[in-house]
């Protein structure tokens, strides 16, 4: 009878490890808060971080949160709290990007991973394209402008991803951008980017599994574009900001 | 009239090469000199770029630039101009610990060529923060480090230049301040050029001048360095490898440790320097020092006018076993010439960043000294023109090593020992103390004690063929003295 409570204490004891995420302060990485400091390098050191230990989330609390494109791994959540703003920054050789789309928050072949709270996405997008119209134009970057546009969001080939009840404004590209990925789920976004009038709220292709709930769009000319060759896709409660509801073609 | 073509030809080639050698402006490529953004991802596009469209000099005009690390690529010259400081940041993860080197460093160059850093501006580590913030993340567990000694290991702290494997390079006029760690490290590299830079490197524990490892082809001069350990530091890491063909002139240096060292880490060696015009000034260790203590080599080295004021010891040269796996270390053809040197009673690096650490202690004040080892002795050594005023005092009360075979012989050899000056505590003689020698030349030497001193000016043990000529010995109060005392020693020749 005691060793059988011993194993269901065991059981519980392991599971909960493999449950329990734990959660990280942005601080603990010597993030900083003031928009000023650019945090690439400790955000992606603390994402690495998380992921090695075997996942969790990293919180931001309120305070602006510079940084140029950061890669998220397997198992991390990165949780923008009432206040927090992710800002982009507007210097261009600081983005990278996945599958050839760069983006702030990038990923590419990982799982299980997540950006939610109630926070805020900046991409600072005018200064942005000023600056990739300048470099171009004195031929440093041999880009188009929309190959060195960076999205807001640009995952590839990942699986079992749950973006979540933020705020996204002002990307230079597509706010968010979804190629070959598995097991989508877009809920509670207010998507506002209408200073570029190209920008799409939400671009997705070759996606297998897609829910999109709850979810507010405001761009220019187009809010989602599909290119047909996704599966499984659910619509609920989804709104353009013109008031028509969310439908598209697939 | 093939003359005059010949000169159009040169004019012509001339103003190619200046045309190849574009310049590139920094803020051009969208890095700012705000001394807020960190502008690792930018200068490095600019050095790509430059690197990339037929190499040029990347202009950092008057400005502060922060950035993390960033990597020189071939042709590329970073030119400072005067009021342009490039500004470490002070977060330890902006930096890149090299895979292949294993140190972290502002400026990394990996197995590139015609490349340099150049003009009268500056380079600020800002290491003492960056090293700090570095401890606090291995506190908060999200660095791993022992932190031994309460500090991050020195490959965990960023240097502010790490070369490796480069061909062609020039530093110049430049300014280098602060780093977390060691200073300017310059490894394995080919045909190094340094001229009239001026380095300020005393925030941190490790902090050198300038550290040139297994390199061939070096010079350095015109140069003025303040360093917390080190100041014109020559290594050999890899027993295949060593530095040779090396030229310092006209240099000044401050040190809380050596002055001019070889070693510590010596497993290749040292070949044919020549090191005239040198200047070592406040520095708690020797101004002159050699080790030869993990199997390397040491040959050919001729060091003409030297002038030392406050430093702890002038000349220290050392043959050891400490991490010889089986090579068998030498230390031959060495000659010092033209040496004024005075040697305090007091700390010489009192009240400078980061002091040295008193230590073995009690002794009194110690000589200058070439110690051997009973089987691999020191070889071929001539002094000559060489004035040292010591502050002599020596108190046996305190500290005393007297002549007698069995106290001689109770100097421990030390084979394995961290080579310093003072590392066999108190010795026999206060002048200059010889040990496990052969083809020692004292020409025109004056030894000079402002106070008397219980121990005779020189010792020689087990020194074979020493000769002395024009030897002049002052101490107060020391009419009779026998000031060469000779122990196991033979063919000594005093003229």
């Amino acid at each position: 009878m005691q060793k059988l409570f011993l194993k269901i204490c065991l059981i519980i004891v392991m599971s909960q490890g493999a449950l329990c995420a734990k959660d990280y302060n942005a601080s603990l990485f010597g993030i900083k808060s003031d928009g000023v400091t650019l945090n690439t390098p400790s955000i992606q050191k603390a994402i690495d971080f998380i992921s090695e230990k075997g996942g969790g989330k990293l919180k931001f609390y309120v305070g602006r949160y510079l940084t140029g494109s950061i890669q998220l791994k397997s198992n991390v959540t990165i949780e923008l709290n009432e206040g927090a703003v992710l800002v982009g920054t507007s210097s261009i050789y600081d983005y990278v990007g996945a599958n050839g789309i760069k983006a702030l928050i990038v990923a590419d072949g990982q799982q299980n991973i997540g950006v939610s709270g109630k926070g805020v996405i900046e991409g600072q997008g005018p200064t942005v394209l000023e600056q990739i119209a300048k470099q171009i134009q004195k031929g440093y970057l041999q880009e188009t402008i929309s190959q060195a546009s960076p999205a807001l969001i640009a995952l590839n080939n990942c699986t079992s991803i749950n973006i979540e009840g933020f705020n996204l404004q002002n990307a230079c590209g597509n706010v968010i951008a979804l190629t070959a990925c598995k097991q989508v789920r877009l809920a509670g976004l207010k998507i506002k980017s209408t200073t570029n009038k190209e920008t799409k709220g939400l671009v997705f292709s070759k996606v297998d599994g897609i829910k999109l709930e709850n979810l507010f769009i405001e761009t220019v000319v187009s809010e989602i574009k599909s290119d047909g060759l996704s599966t499984n896709i659910s619509l609920v409660n989804c709104q353009y900001a013109s008031g028509k509801s969310l439908i598209f073609k697939n | 009239m093939i003359y005059k073509n010949k000169i159009t030809l040169f004019f012509f080639l001339l103003l190619g090469f200046q045309l190849s050698a574009k310049d590139y402006i920094a803020t051009e490529f969208g890095v700012k000199n705000d001394g807020l953004t960190l502008n690792t991802c930018s200068i490095q596009k600019a050095i790509d770029f430059i690197h990339e469209h037929g190499g040029g000099r990347l202009v950092f005009e008057s400005g502060n630039y922060v950035t993390g690390s960033i990597y020189l690529k071939s042709n590329v010259t970073l030119q400072l101009d005067y009021g342009a400081t490039i500004l470490g940041s002070t977060n330890p993860f902006d930096y890149v610990k090299d895979k292949k080197i294993g140190w972290m460093s502002m400026i990394f160059a990996v197995n590139q060529e015609n490349i340099g850093i150049t003009g009268k501006g500056i380079i600020n580590g800002r290491g003492f923060t960056t090293a700090n913030n570095m401890v606090n993340y291995i506190h908060r567990g999200v660095y791993v480090d022992p932190l031994k000694y309460d500090r991050p290991n020195e490959t965990n702290r960023p240097q502010n230049i790490y070369f490796r494997e480069c061909t062609n390079i020039k530093i110049i006029d430049i300014t280098l301040k602060d780093p977390a760690s060691w200073n300017q490290t310059y490894d394995q590299c080919k045909n190094l050029y340094v001229d009239h830079i001026t380095v300020d490197s005393k925030s941190y524990w490790n902090n050198d001048g300038i550290d040139v490892v297994d390199c061939d082809g070096v010079v350095i001069k015109n140069s003025y360095f303040d360093a917390a350990d080190d100041v014109l530091c020559f290594k050999s890491h890899s027993a295949q490898h060593m530095c040779q063909n090396v030229v310092v002139d006209n240099c000044v240096g401050r040190s809380s440790a050596n002055g001019l060292k070889f070693g510590t880490v010596s497993r290749g060696g040292f070949k044919n320097f020549k090191v005239t015009n040198l200047t070592i000034y406040d520095t708690f260790r020797s101004a002159i020092t050699f080790a030869a203590v993990d199997g390397g080599e040491i040959e050919n080295i001729v060091i003409d006018g030297v002038r030392s004021i406050n430093t702890g010891n002038v000349i220290y040269l050392r043959i050891g076993d400490r991490w010889s796996s089986r090579k068998k270390p030498y230390m031959k053809n060495i000659t010092i010439s033209n040496v004024y040197a005075e040697v305090p009673f007091g700390k010489p690096d009192a009240g400078y960043n980061f002091e040295g650490p008193i230590e073995d202690l009690p002794r009194n004040i110690s000589p200058a000294s070439i110690v051997g080892l009973v089987e691999n002795k020191i070889q071929n050594v001539t002094l000559k023109n060489i004035q040292i005023v010591y502050p002599g005092s020596g108190n046996p009360l305190y500290a005393k090593r007297g002549l007698t075979p069995a106290e001689l012989d109770g100097i421990p050899e030390m084979r394995e020992a961290y080579p310093e000056f003072s590392q066999f505590k108190e010795l026999p003689a206060w002048g200059f103390y010889v040990r496990h020698a052969e083809g020692i030349t004292f020409e025109n030497v004056t030894f000079t004690a402002l106070k008397k001193d219980y121990r005779p000016s020189v010792v020689l043990d087990d020194v074979k063929n020493a000769t002395f000529s024009g030897l002049v010995v002052n101490e107060p109060e020391s009419v009779g003295k026998q000031q060469v005392f000779p122990y196991k020693t033979s063919n000594l020749i005093i003229k």
